[in-house]
């Protein structure tokens, strides 16, 4: 469906026979199944099962949402240099409905849809890409008259397992952060009786999808994920972790400026900003574009798209503490605190000063008393 | 002084030299009346302030750095380990306040009435009227009338219960990001909890940041009233956070005796 083939996989052939026919061979095929499983964290031990998973594979169907969102994660999951294995297996698993690739339109493709979900029901996969709006009833979101909640709720009830890919679906992405005008929520806020796995990210990267349809595929249900729902093979270490600028961190090596000397050696982007020490991805490893290059590769600090609310909470995307009232506290809380602390110390100079001058003050009070030997010298307080 | 020789006596020095003027004035006073020596701070809990006051400066030095590192390394990467080492001496420096955070929650159920936990919440009408008093005697109206305590007097306690709770926080949300480096480790199961509570893990780097100048305000306004209370009230406080105890006139009531 998306690399122009003249070999279409048709009905009935296995995934491995189509393959062939498209020329691939099985060398190349069994050493992306062993890409795959180290990716998974399986170890190349269970490369065989996952051959025989993929090649014995039938056609399996998907659904693919997409709701409120921009189409960047089907951009980024679909599109590549040069078509790969894996890009196959997503062109396979592939698509009964998917808006921006399918050709038809309007009720056509609707009357599609509910076909493909009556006669696969329990069985098919559903892929959803973007947010909910939830606000006055969900109008900022409608398709072929249904609001998004209940598009979402009918594919999901018939789905074997849910993936929402991307931040939207993760969490609500832009269009929640603050103020969140449309009242946009994340698929897992909604779909709550479904497996459920989310590729986190704004855009995710592809190898991370296809790895995780994979298992699917091989295992029958989804990865183990972590308390976002993320799979833990790929979202389970923080970028600062695994970061390849790590060495000058430690170093007390740091950019301060993009246009500085640091930046030139591509010296660590901590103190411009970088969210890899809060941020858990695989962008380290896997990288983009056909592990081209990835951002801190190019120089610009991680913004921490695989976090919930990172558009409020990761932002100023070049300041390194959050701006918690949207003033600007970052820039000044070190400031507010030395000039407190400053304070401190100018208040206890002060009040050591005034005691100074109320003792000497008293002291002049009392001076006849003590003349008169009435009364013992000083001494005003646990002394007599 | 007595003059034993038959030279002429040298001229008498003044009562008041220059320096204790400075200092008030007064010279120090000889123990006039009786005293006694009461014994306040046990060994563990003196052991414990000066082990988190060192602790304490260490952290605060080292994680102004993490926060904002103001000196780069030079030259490859290879061969400097500056934020390494700075980052060893922050947690070194965080076991070594956990650890009297240890020995202090452990004597606020084995320790004196002065050390004990119901210590910590002077919580009763008098004790906000003397703490009424406590803040007159600092602004020098009425200083006379400022209750005499054995202990902390309410306003010290409170501050020093909330430095507790700080350093209660500072500790939790330490190990939080402490533990992201090991996702399922000890440390992130044992803290990971709280990161939904305190809203995200910027919060909680921009609370371990802030509470930082808690730490950067408290100490001198600490060392400044423990020494003036030395000073000018002769109240022996230096000496009973190191000896453990005091000299008290017999002749004063104590609220807390």
């Amino acid at each position: 469906m998306f690399s122009p083939t003249t070999h279409p996989w048709v009905e009935g052939q296995t995934l491995g026979e189509h393959l062939e026919s498209r020329g691939v061979g099985r060398r190349e095929f069994l050493a992306y199944c062993r890409d795959l499983s180290i990716v998974l964290g399986l170890g190349t031990a269970m490369t065989p099962r996952v051959a025989h998973a993929l090649q014995s594979m039938r056609r399996p169907s998907v659904i693919w949402l997409e709701l409120q969102e921009c189409t960047g994660c089907v951009e980024s999951v679909l599109r590549s240099g040069s078509p790969t294995v894996g890009d196959l297996v997503l062109d396979m698993i592939s698509l009964d409905y998917s808006e921006a690739l399918m050709a038809g339109a309007g009720e056509a493709v609707e009357r599609a849809k509910h076909d493909v979900m009556e006669q696969n029901r329990g069985e098919y996969l559903l892929v959803v890409t973007g947010s909910v709006p939830l606000a006055e009833d969900g109008i900022y979101l409608t398709i072929a008259g249904r609001t998004a909640k209940e598009v979402l709720e009918e594919a999901a009830a018939g789905a074997k397992a849910v993936i929402a890919l991307g931040a939207c679906a993760h969490w609500g992405s832009v269009q929640a952060a603050r103020p969140n005008p449309t009242g946009a929520v994340g698929i897992p806020s909604l779909v709550k009786d479904k497996p459920l796995a989310v590729i986190a990210g704004c855009p995710p990267i592809a190898d991370v999808v296809t790895a995780t349809i994979v298992h699917f595929l091989t295992f029958g249900r989804l990865p183990a994920v972590d308390s976002q729902l993320r799979p833990t093979f790929a979202y389970g270490a923080r970028i600062h972790d695994q970061c390849p600028k790590r060495a000058n961190f430690d170093a007390g090596q740091y950019v301060e400026a993009f246009d500085d000397e640091a930046a030139k050696k591509g010296w660590c982007l901590y103190k411009v900003g970088c969210k890899g020490p809060a941020t858990f991805s695989p962008c380290p490893i896997f990288m983009w574009n056909g592990s081209t290059s990835w951002p801190i590769g190019a120089g610009h600090p991680c913004i921490g798209c695989t976090e919930p609310n990172f558009w409020d909470s990761m932002t100023p995307f070049y300041g390194r503490l959050p701006d918690i009232a949207g003033f600007g506290v970052e820039s000044k809380v070190d400031l507010i605190g030395a000039a407190l602390a400053v304070g401190a110390l100018g208040g206890v100079a002060a009040h050591a000063a005034a005691t100074g001058v109320h003792l000497a003050r008293q002291r002049r009070r009392e001076l006849p008393v003590v003349e008169a030997g009435a009364e013992p010298k000083g001494g005003d307080r646990g002394q007599n | 002084m007595t003059a034993t020789s038959p030279r002429p006596a040298p001229p008498e020095p003044s009562p008041v030299r220059p320096f204790r003027r400075l200092l008030g004035g007064k010279p120090m006073a000889q123990p006039e009346g009786e005293y006694r020596w009461v014994y306040l701070w046990g060994t563990p809990l003196r052991l414990m302030h000066w082990a988190a006051a060192l602790s304490i400066l260490v952290l605060v030095i080292t994680g102004l750095y993490i926060g904002r590192p103001y000196f780069l390394g030079r030259g490859e990467a290879s061969g400097s380990f500056l934020m390494g080492w700075v980052r060893f001496l922050h947690f070194t420096a965080a076991g070594v306040l956990v650890a009297t955070g240890i020995v202090r929650a452990y004597w606020l159920l084995a320790g004196n009435k002065f050390e004990r936990f119901t210590a910590l919440f002077p919580l009763r009408p008098r004790d906000f009227a003397n703490m009424f008093h406590q803040v007159r005697f600092y602004l020098m109206i009425r200083p006379e009338r400022a209750p005499h305590y054995l202990g902390h007097n309410p306003l010290q306690q409170f501050s020093y219960t909330g430095i507790y709770l700080v350093t209660v926080l500072m500790v939790i949300t330490g190990f939080i990001m402490y533990g992201q480096s090991e996702p399922g480790g000890f440390f992130y199961r044992a803290f990971n909890w709280a990161v939904p509570l305190l809203g995200g893990l910027q919060t909680v780097r921009f609370l371990h940041h802030v509470l930082t100048w808690v730490f950067v305000i408290f100490v001198p306004v600490h060392i400044y009233l423990a020494a003036r209370a030395d000073v000018w009230e002769h109240q022996g406080s230096i000496s009973s956070i190191i000896s453990g105890g005091r000299f008290v006139p017999k002749d004063v009531h104590f609220v807390d005796d």
